[in-house]
């Protein structure tokens, strides 16, 4: 701790430098994780955030809900599997609809009120309990879809009303405002919009399935891909992983935040190495008066770990700072991920400082009588 | 009571196919407060001779006794503890750490022991610089110290854990003849207060009156000189 301490005091601006750069750097993989995070759920989060444990789709449909529909018979015979506690329609379109006086895309959710599909984020207001009614995503809640707004939707079959009960945390699908109605007003506003008359049937897009108690979902959808042709089941999470849009945002990000992530530890590292060369003669002399090779590898690594943590530090300044700035992103400051985050980059620049742990423990002492030192 | 005992000591480098004989059979013995002076040409092997009795390099053939501790087969791990704790050196080149204080450069060898660095070592490291009259330099960096000052932080480095036995590899040689003699003179003053054994390597005969005894090295061989100075 001496020698760490008191050569930090003394290169303040090296170390500061560093552990500037480390924080700019953790701050950027913080960033793009919330924009990550974010995005994701924007894209999926209805998904995500209803009660369905399984969600049976066409086996067409590629895991795209938008493309999905679900016949009849199908309904039936999902239901009449084993573990199947409750198998319910769940629709799912895109609609023009006025919210705030102004005309936009809102995505409609169909459930049977009661049963799975519902909400389960529900931040203000209650769930639907009437046709007519709606749970609106929290996001939206200034732009026409807040408790008490009407929502219209727009068609050439005429208007529908629909007057916004609740509203839920991260509830938006294809990052669009989103509601979850009851079916019956889900299969309305698709005759609206497509022109049908009314007592047209409307086809669930999916089912919503609830599984009996103690009864395993994985199972459950394996039992109904065995028993039910022309399906795919999915769970819940399943379904949110598989998504189209979700899977082709994660493969972008995550090539881009390997990189951040090996950039950290490999200009941790090189510093360490650069900073061991530049000190070579003292580390050899304190080796000549006998200090233990462990001593000084102790002292580097001290250092490590407090330019890290300084630099993690600095790192949730800026995202804390940065992310009220985004906050329409649907971003949220969460210190899980900032945690895990510096502990990951800490063991990386750990690893990578290996290298200059390695040039310590080659110190020869006796370079000392010599005044050597460098050993390259 | 003798505090060095080195025994038909052998050094042989080898670098690829050539043997260097760099020490050969050489006996010497240091008592307590004895200050020897060793004397020989470049490349006759004092700075070898050095590293040998302060344990930094394993002999080839003979014994290494050192206060009492025979350090001749000890591996490099009981050799760091034993200069750690029974020998001071004072370098030729390099001899204090860039990022301390002249202080700092005493206290570091309490800290390598495992002291904690509390008030008496801090006590013990201003007493010593006061009387190598840094009183004042205490906080300096060695960047801010002259020559001779550097040296003499050297040597408060050297004293700091109350070795037997200190070992100066040419502590003159980077400066003018006064200081160098000034720093002689404090040599000699610190040894002998403490009744510490010392072997000064020198190639300069102006400074071997300050020693007890001129022992003589050509080609790693000694031959002790008959008349001190
Ligand atoms: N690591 C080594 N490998 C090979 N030969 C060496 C090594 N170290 C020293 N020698 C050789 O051993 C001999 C004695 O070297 P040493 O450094 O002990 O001399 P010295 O008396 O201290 O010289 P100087 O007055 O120049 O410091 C020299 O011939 C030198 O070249
Ligand atoms: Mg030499």
């Amino acid at each position: 701790m001496f020698l760490a301490w008191h050569e930090m005091r003394r290169s303040k601006l090296r170390f500061g430098l560093l552990t500037g750069a480390v924080g700019l750097l953790v701050f950027l993989i913080l960033f793009q994780q919330a924009l990550l995070g974010g995005l994701i759920t924007q894209f999926i989060g209805a998904v995500r955030n209803q009660s369905a444990d399984v969600l049976v789709f066409n086996d067409q449909a590629r895991k795209n809900i938008e493309g999905s529909i679900i016949l009849p018979e199908q309904a039936a015979a999902v239901a009449a599997v084993e573990g199947v506690a409750v198998a319910s329609p769940l629709g799912e379109s895109t609609f023009t609809v006025q919210a705030d006086g102004s005309e936009t895309d809102a995505v409609v959710f169909g459930y049977v009120l009661g049963g799975p599909g519902a909400p389960t984020t529900l931040s203000a207001g209650r769930l639907p309990t009437a046709d007519g009614e709606a749970v609106a995503s929290e996001k939206d809640e200034a732009d026409g879809f807040g408790i008490g707004d009407t929502v219209t939707v727009l068609g050439p079959g005429g208007t529908l009303d629909l007057t916004v009960v609740g509203v839920a945390r991260d509830l938006n699908y294809s990052v669009s405002p989103t509601m979850f109605t009851s079916f019956d007003t889900f299969a309305a506003a698709k005759r609206v919009r497509n022109g049908l008359a009314e007592g047209t049937a409307v086809l669930p897009s999916v089912l919503a399935v609830q599984v009996a108690d103690g009864a395993d979902a994985e199972a459950v959808v394996e039992r109904i891909a065995a028993a039910v042709g022309g399906v795919e089941p999915l769970t819940r999470q399943q379904a949110v992983d598989g998504s189209p849009g979700v899977s082709s945002v994660r493969t972008s990000f995550g090539v881009i935040l390997g990189l951040f992530y090996l950039v950290v530890p490999l200009v941790t590292g090189l510093f360490f190495l650069i900073v061991t060369f530049q000190k070579a003669s003292a580390l050899t002399l304190l080796r000549a008066i006998g200090a233990r090779a462990r001593t000084l590898v102790v002292a580097l690594l001290v250092q490590v770990v407090l330019v890290m943590a300084l630099g993690s530090l600095v790192a949730f300044g800026l995202y804390a700072g940065a992310l009220q700035g985004v906050k329409n992103l649907g971003v949220r400051v969460e210190v899980m991920p900032v945690v895990v985050t510096s502990l990951v980059v800490l063991a990386l620049a750990l690893v990578t400082s290996l290298v200059a742990v390695r040039r310590v423990l080659r110190i020869d002492p006796l370079d000392a009588t010599t005044g050597a030192g460098v050993h390259l | 009571m003798t505090v060095l005992d080195m025994r038909d000591v052998r050094k042989v480098y080898r670098s690829g196919d050539a043997e260097v004989v760099a020490l050969d059979h050489a006996t010497l013995a240091v008592d307590h407060g004895e200050i020897v002076a060793l004397l020989g040409p470049s490349g006759s092997g004092k700075t070898t001779l050095l590293s040998i009795a302060g344990g930094l390099l394993a002999p080839t053939e003979g014994s290494v006794v050192v206060d009492g501790e025979d350090i001749t087969g000890h591996d490099a791990r009981r050799l760091t503890a034993f200069r750690r704790e029974h020998v001071g050196f004072v370098f030729q080149s390099v001899n204090l750490v860039p990022f301390l204080t002249a202080e700092e450069n005493l206290l570091v060898v309490d800290e390598l022991g495992g002291g904690k660095g509390g008030r008496a070592a801090r006590e013990r490291a201003r007493a010593l610089l006061d009387e190598l009259g840094l009183a004042a330099r205490g906080s300096n960096m060695p960047s801010q110290l002259s020559g001779g000052e550097r040296q003499r932080v050297a040597i408060g480095r050297a004293l700091f854990n109350n070795p037997g036995l200190v070992l100066f590899d040419e502590p003159t040689s980077a400066l003018d003849t006064q200081l160098g003699e000034q720093v002689m003179e404090l040599i000699r003053r610190e040894m002998k207060a403490r009744d510490t054994a010392a072997v000064i390597v020198t190639h300069d005969t102006r400074m071997t009156h300050y020693a007890d005894r001129v022992v003589r090295i050509v080609d790693g061989r000694l031959t002790a000189d008959p008349v001190p100075a």
